[in-house]
């Protein structure tokens, strides 16, 4: 692991979380939908600092849908009935999720070990999904069909209704 | 400078707890529905370092594809819960 590549992981790792902070806290669907395409490009830099080039071109093409669908003005906005006491909660409740992964994460350098899976990986990927785990490749495709069908029914549903 | 398990996990846990931060704190619920793919690409990370630096036996790319699974899996909940919660808005 080269100095090249903990560069790319650091920086794209400081573009992910600053696109991740911009979701949670930028106002405006546009803002947001560009913000989760920022999280898209810092997490395919992560990736493909971790030699997963395969996953980081599949995170790019997944997390640019999410930023196309955050950003879609087709969808209203829903105000929630939380009121702001349990949103600062939620908070708090975030920020301690963060110091205990933190320090799970900080003991958590116990086992090492070699890797030879390659830069891109696409061959042993496709192996791992089409014949080692063929079943949940199914699930997740059953998955994706179910989600995209029951989101464009409802779509239909609410335009009939309207 | 180098690339450990300890940074990726603690670049992992970031990411989850902004998607937690940005599910509990957003008013309007669909925006809140954006915090989960945060929370799956941190986990996807953390499955993705572990492939790289620390699978000593199986498959030694099952974080890789699981990180792949998560990826797709967030885009469909995102548009199953953008679908459901627009759904529901007042007209």
């Amino acid at each position: 692991m080269d100095s090249l590549h903990a560069i790319g992981f650091y920086v794209s790792s400081g573009v992910s979380l600053a696109g991740a902070m911009g979701v949670a806290l930028l106002p405006g669907r546009g803002l947001r939908g560009a913000s989760m395409a920022v999280v898209g490009v810092g997490l395919a830099g992560i990736y493909l600092s971790l030699s997963a080039g395969f996953v980081a071109a599949v995170a790019l093409v997944c997390y640019a849908g999410c930023a196309f669908l955050v950003a879609s003005p087709l969808y209203r906005p829903l105000e929630g009935v939380v009121g702001p006491m349990w949103r600062q909660v939620g908070a708090i409740g975030a920020a301690a999720l963060l110091a205990i992964l933190a320090y799970s994460a900080f003991r958590g350098d116990f086992v090492h070990a070699g890797f030879y899976g390659g830069a891109f990986g696409v061959a042993n990927l496709g192996r791992l999904f089409f014949a080692h785990d063929a079943l949940s490749t199914e699930a997740l495709a059953v998955l994706v069909l179910v989600a995209f069908a029951g989101a464009t029914a409802v779509w239909r549903v609410r335009e009939r209704t309207r | 400078m180098t690339i450990n398990l300890v940074a990726v996990f603690f670049v992992a846990a970031a990411l989850i707890a902004a998607g937690a931060f940005a599910a509990a704190w957003r008013r309007d619920l669909t925006a809140a529905v954006a915090g989960v793919p945060l929370m799956f690409a941190g986990a996807g990370v953390a499955f993705a370092g572990v492939a790289r630096f620390a699978a000593a036996g199986g498959p030694q790319l099952f974080g890789q594809e699981f990180a792949v699974v998560l990826a797709i899996a967030a885009t469909a909940l995102l548009a199953m819960g953008l679908g459901i919660a627009g759904r529901e808005g007042p007209r």
